[in-house]
Order: C-alpha cells, then sequence, then structure tokens
C-alpha cells in the first residue's frame, strides 16, 4: 500500500487531522493529550496507593481518577494507530539512547513536560490545535509561552551539541 | 451522548492522528526547535496549515454557538507552564503527541519521556495539593482574580457576546495573520533555493 512505502508531506497528514479535529470539536472537544495523561497518572498512582490517593486534594478536586474520561483513549489510539503504521511500514525496531547525556536531557524533559502541563492545566496540543484556534485568551499567553521555553531549551541544545 | 461513545469517537480519531503523524514523521518539538536552531520549516509550515483550517472551522461553529470550546480560567500559570513544557520538550528531543508516536515505533527514550512525563505530574500533584495554585477548575469564575494571578475566560465566543462582531470575523482576521507568517516563511524558503541555485 502507497501509504505505507513513502513517508506522507506533514502539511496534507496535519490539514487532515484539521479536518478530524473539528469533527471532534463538534462531538466532545478540540483534541488534546495532557488530560488524558494526567488520568492515567492518577489511575496508575491509584492502582499502587489505594484510597490513600485521595489524601491529595490534587486527585479529588481537580483530577479524580476514573476510566470513562475520553481524552485518554486519544493517547491510547494514537499509540495504536503509529503502532499499525511502524509495523506496516516495517519501521518498528527498537532504538536505546546510547549516552548517559541523551538519558539525562530525556529524563528532564519529561519532567519538565509533566510538571508544566499540570502548572498550565494544558499541554502542546490544546494549544496549537485547541485553545489558539478557540482564540482563547490562554492561547497566546501559552504559545507565547512554548516559543520562549523552546528558545532557550534551544540554546542549551545547542550548547549540548557544541560540546 | 454516552461515555462510551465518547470514548470510542476519541480512540477513533487518536489512531487516525498516530498513524497520519507516523508516517509524515510531523513533530511538533521540530516546528519550533528547527525553526529557531537551523531555519528549516518543513513542520512549522504543517502547524500553521493546521491552525489556519482550525481557526476558522472552529469559530465558524462559534458563532452558532455549536462546538465543545475549552472552559476555564488561564493566568501567569498558562504562561510558566507552557515556558517549561517547552524547554521540556525540547531537551527531551518530542513533545506529548510524539512520544507516544515514537513509543508505538519501538523508541525507548520516548517511553522513558513518557513516564517521566506522568511522574512529573504527580509531582505537580504534590505540590498543588499543598498551595493549591494555580485554583481548581470548580472555583474558576471566568472573571480576572489578581490575587491568583488569573487573567479569566475569553475566547471568540466571549468576543461575539461582547461585541455582537460575528466569532468568525475574529477568526478570519487571525487566519490573515497565520497566512502571513506562511507566506513570509515561503519566501524565505524561495529566497533560499534560489541562492543555492545560482551557486
Amino acid at each position: 500500500m502507497e501509504l505505507f512505502r513513502k513517508t506522507l508531506d506533514p502539511v496534507f497528514a496535519l490539514a487532515v487531522i484539521a479536518v478530524l479535529d473539528i469533527f471532534l470539536f463538534l462531538t466532545v472537544g478540540a483534541w488534546t493529550v495532557g488530560g488524558g495523561e494526567t488520568m492515567m497518572t492518577g489511575l496508575i498512582a491509584q492502582a499502587f496507593l489505594g484510597d490513600e490517593l485521595k489524601r491529595l486534594p490534587f486527585w479529588t478536586l481537580v483530577f479524580e481518577p476514573h476510566w470513562d474520561y475520553w481524552k485518554m483513549y486519544i493517547s491510547l489510539g494514537m499509540f495504536f494507530g503509529a503502532f499499525i503504521g511502524a509495523v506496516a511500514s516495517k519501521e518498528f525496531y527498537l532504538r536505546v539512547p546510547r549516552r548517559l547525556s541523551e538519558w539525562v536531557m530525556i529524563t528532564l524533559g519529561g519532567l519538565l513536560m509533566g510538571i508544566g502541563i499540570r502548572l498550565a492545566f494544558v499541554c502542546n496540543v490544546s494549544t496549537f490545535f485547541g485553545l489558539t484556534p478557540e482564540m482563547n485568551l490562554g492561547g497566546y499567553l501559552a504559545v507565547s509561552g512554548i516559543i520562549a521555553g523552546a528558545w532557550v531549551g534551544s540554546l542549551i541544545y545547542k550548547k549540548m551539541l557544541e560540546g | 451522548m454516552s461515555t462510551i461513545a465518547e470514548c470510542m469517537i476519541a480512540f477513533v480519531f487518536g489512531t487516525a492522528v498516530g498513524l497520519l503523524v507516523q508516517r509524515s514523521r510531523f513533530c511538533n518539538t521540530a516546528a519550533l526547535r528547527d525553526a529557531m536552531m537551523f531555519s528549516t520549516y518543513r513542520n512549522t509550515k504543517a502547524l500553521l496549515v493546521a491552525m489556519m483550517i482550525l481557526t476558522v472551522g472552529f469559530t465558524a461553529f462559534m458563532t452558532v454557538g455549536a462546538g465543545h470550546p475549552l472552559d476555564f480560567d488561564v493566568g501567569l500559570n498558562t504562561f510558566l507552564g507552557l515556558f517549561l513544557f517547552g524547554l521540556g520538550m525540547v531537551l527531551a528531543g518530542a513533545c506529548t503527541v510524539s512520544t507516544w508516536v515514537k513509543a508505538a515505533e519501538g523508541n525507548v527514550g520516548a517511553v522513558w519521556a513518557l513516564l517521566f512525563t506522568f511522574i512529573g505530574m504527580f509531582l505537580f500533584s504534590l505540590l498543588w495539593s499543598y498551595n493549591q495554585w494555580p485554583p481548581a477548575p470548580a472555583s474558576m469564575t471566568g472573571d480576572p482574580n489578581p490575587e491568583a494571578l488569573q487573567a479569566g475566560f475569553a475566547n471568540a465566543r466571549t468576543l461575539q457576546e461582547k461585541t455582537g462582531i460575528p466569532a468568525i470575523v475574529f477568526g478570519l482576521i487571525q487566519f490573515a495573520v497565520l497566512a502571513a507568517i506562511y507566506r513570509a516563511i515561503r519566501r524565505k524558503e524561495q529566497a533560499r533555493e534560489k541562492d543555492e541555485a545560482s551557486e
């Protein structure tokens, strides 16, 4: 199948995703990832801590863990769709970071992304594919923040590449 | 709509997105990082096109009261949170979408990034449980709250309500701004292609 033999033009792919996102906006809400990931965090924490988790007000006042939270299934769907794409195009194989510096950057980066999403109540997907197209004030604050953060990150990344 | 139907729609949408992102190698991190570091715009152009389509689509439906726009107060935390996120995604080399997509391709680093995103979220839940800032959604009013560093809530629909001008008009203005940025990028690329051809 042609789709699995050559790389798609990202402009075409994102245009299709945008049209699908409009349908999602009309049925449940715009594309988002951070909310679903938070719910997964809550469910994993609940599996380990049980009712002890309720002692943390965040998990009762902001995100009460439950399985029927639709946003979570977007992420699971993305994983499934990408897995099908990778296997069908023979692009699935194990890749492991080789250097310690890569592991450190990924660990720090992951932590910052998790903290940042929860501090802002939004992720990059909600910023570009939800809030800003809705002309939400938060979209402009978030775009300013992510550009500033990516710029600082790029300076650090550049230093590391040079070093 | 039942919650099961919502979850199924979300899963089908996610599957299509995962497949399209995997086959196109689109990356939101690269859309910002590559433009800043290498002046290459493959992903930036795709992001801009999506935002143009979404702006017109969302504001058109918001004009007639359709759709489910995000509805919560924003403030300093929105800027700071995405600042940390932007920094983190460049360091990790992946954003929320590409961590899932790369993990599905067998990238162990992406799985690690995802794991630490979850850990970061849990650490923040500990901090929030202590200071309860930013305010929980239930206590949001939509109005500015300077004490909590909150600017309130505003979107194309509230603009329409306040001014009487249809939301789509504001959407078309934003579309024009995004299109101008896209055009500026294309001109830059064409100038570079011309230079390369003349060398």
